[in-house]
């Protein structure tokens, strides 16, 4: 991690980064009308307009061939019909971002990877499997050490390394951090819909890392560097929200199966949860995974700026399907360290 | 020679100018290895375009950019500046000294010491992008660039020998650039150990650091090792003298395989520098034996 992530994600959210949230027309719109009712209805009416999105959780899952029965059936519970992208470009995003045949549970998990393809590939979509490990040049040596070689090989699916593809800048959408533009990869630009496809971990730095933060990855290192430090001297959670609000269409995959606790996103401890999440707003997944771990949403800075922004995030607009949440809850272990406290709704466990 | 090695060096010279990946936009980083390949391997006369396209990528104030139609970030101006040097003559001189310049007016950021990082936040190297940290791999590349142009002495490589030597783990070995994170010791790689022990090279290191990096890079790589991180560790080694028998056989199966897979010339290229008979990837200058102040 960089001098300047320390900084930046140390410091709060402020208020005046809170303050250059986009303004879209449904907010004009719904201002308006709440100048004509009166302040005691606005907040109906803002609760009434307030963005919702589906969450698919299911349990009782493992690596094996039944994943891919899962993820259709959790894809089309929040409407997403697989066959609505025959014939389009569909890039899968795993978290490759420092793999070690040691620690299995930081990376996303081959089968995920296969189960997810295999899904799209069904339905006639063209699937190409993308990333740019954050932490190291080597990729070959990530896609070996994380198993996804073999994988891809056994699959005959296609592999974009996003650290060196050819880019093409992109308006930052979102302007949060002080980047004008983003340049992204061809396959990523190219897609018709990019599939964050994360590991649920806790972060030593920003509390959790899942759908969101994944979409580090395809940021190309050839132009930010091994780690993506341009990022990091931004923002961490200023960048998170830009990259997001900056992409082409997504939505979230998430392996919450073997998760990670403690000193994530690298050197943490497994936790067997065996989840799997689904959503096409990947900031009602990440609240979502939030809660899986007990940590509150609202505490982590990138969702705090995302929220009913990019997405819902309150317990109540996340319409859940599958399982419900509260019942699937296991505290995750966080570093007892201070900028890291407010994670937790209660006292939990920490680690030192 | 090896028939593969010569198939794989007629590779090279026919199409020195290369991306990452075959098929791929030529960029910097892969173009200035082949052509120091080439002049390792005795093929100089076939790197002129090569040393051309790092020529018309360079910008006018002095650096490279990652590819010549992307004139930012500019982390392998040192990479240029090490091709330009092998030329078999002096017409790349003044693109050497300008990027010279440049390379001596960039910097990492810094700041003050905290006990959440382990390394020295102080220590001045070079940056991946502008405005951001120092880390190993631009740093190493520069420091190479730099003894090659006779600035071993100079206050910027020393500095940056002394960053290398610091964030090396302790049980051997370094990453991008992180030696521990909150208390907690991170992992080491082999390819930024294989290019920082290359930049290491003939420095003294009394802590050892060097010594435990060296014995941790020998043990970590075999012919099942990913091709760049295999090449680098190789070269790394070759540079303290420390040749492996098994060398030529481990590069030829990775040869092979890169043949049979991703038919990278960036991969090819840093195969053909591992298996290079030169004592390290910049032999064709002679470093005087320099002691860390």
């Amino acid at each position: 991690m960089s001098v300047s992530e320390l900084e930046r994600t140390k410091a709060n959210v402020s208020t005046h980064e809170l303050s250059t949230c986009q303004v879209n027309r449904r907010t004009l719109l719904a201002g308006s009308a709440a100048v004509a009712i009166g302040v005691s209805g606005w907040s109906a009416i803002r609760h009434a307009l307030a963005p919702r999105a589906p969450v698919f959780i299911a349990r009782n899952q493992s690596y094996d061939s039944r994943l891919e029965r899962t993820l259709h059936d959790g894809l089309v519970s929040v409407g997403i019909l697989p066959a609505s992208y025959q014939g389009k470009r569909v890039l899968l995003k795993p978290n490759l971002v420092e793999p070690s045949r040691k620690i299995p549970h930081m990376t996303t998990h081959p089968a995920m990877i296969l189960a997810a393809a295999e899904v799209f590939r069904r339905a006639g979509a063209e699937v190409v499997v993308g990333e740019g490990p954050g932490h190291i040049r080597d990729t070959e040596m990530a896609l070996v050490e994380s198993g996804v070689a073999e994988a891809l090989h056994s699959a005959d699916l296609r592999f974009a390394d996003l650290n060196y593809e050819e880019t093409r800048w992109t308006k930052n959408s979102g302007g949060m951090c002080g980047l004008a533009g983003f340049h992204f990869p061809r396959s990523v630009v190219e897609a018709d819909l990019v599939v964050s496809l994360p590991k649920m971990k806790t972060h030593h730095w920003v509390g959790v890392t899942c759908a969101m933060k994944n979409l580090y990855g395809v940021i190309p290192g050839i132009k930010y560097g091994w780690p993506k430090n341009v990022l990091h001297h931004n923002g961490i959670p200023q960048t998170v929200y830009d990259i997001n609000a900056s992409l082409p269409k997504t939505i979230g995959i998430v392996d919450a199966i073997e998760c990670m606790e403690g000193d994530g996103p690298i050197m943490g401890s497994a936790k067997w949860m065996g989840l799997v999440l689904v959503g096409t707003n990947l900031a009602a997944v990440d609240a979502t995974a939030c809660r899986l771990m007990d940590v509150t949403p609202e505490a982590v800075s990138y969702l705090r700026l995302a929220a009913d922004r990019l997405g819902p995030i309150a317990n109540g607009r996340v319409d859940q399907r599958g399982e419900a949440w509260e019942s699937l809850a296991s505290s995750f272990q966080v570093l007892d360290k201070p900028h890291l406290q407010a994670l937790r709704p209660r006292p939990g466990i920490k680690v030192s | 020679m090896e028939r593969w090695l010569e198939e794989a060096l007629d590779g090279i010279a026919s199409q020195p100018v290369c991306g990452y990946y075959a098929g791929q936009t030529p960029a910097s980083e892969p173009t200035a290895l082949a052509a120091i390949a080439l002049a390792q391997h005795g093929r100089s006369s076939c790197a002129h375009a090569a040393l051309d396209y790092l020529r018309d990528a360079q910008n006018s104030d002095g650096s490279v950019g990652v590819r010549r139609e992307e004139t930012q970030p500019a982390w392998p101006t040192a990479l240029a500046i090490l091709a330009w040097k092998l030329a078999p003559d002096l017409r790349y001189e003044s693109c050497a000294r300008r990027g010279e310049n440049w390379l001596l007016a960039a910097r990492g950021k810094t700041m003050a010491r905290t006990s959440d990082l382990g390394h020295d936040t102080t220590l001045v190297g070079w940056p991946w992008a502008a405005g951001t940290h120092s880390w190993i791999e631009p740093t190493a590349f520069a420091v190479l660039a730099l003894k090659a142009i006779g600035q071993s002495h100079h206050p910027r490589t020393r500095e940056a020998v002394r960053l290398l030597v610091d964030r090396q783990i302790s049980g051997g070995g370094c990453n991008y650039g992180n030696t521990t994170c909150l208390g907690q010791t991170l992992l080491p790689h082999i390819q930024p150990t294989g290019i920082a022990l290359t930049a290491l090279a003939g420095e003294a290191d009394d802590a050892g650091n060097i010594t435990a990096s060296l014995k941790w890079l020998s043990e970590s790589i075999s012919e099942m090792t990913p091709t760049t991180s295999l090449c680098w560790a190789l070269i790394g080694l070759r540079a303290h003298a420390l040749q492996l028998d098994q060398s030529l056989p481990w590069l030829q199966t990775v040869y092979q395989r890169v043949r049979n897979t991703d038919r990278s010339p960036y991969k090819t290229a840093l195969i053909l520098l591992a298996a290079a008979n030169t004592t390290s990837l910049t032999s064709y200058h002679d470093f005087e034996k320099v002691t860390s102040p």
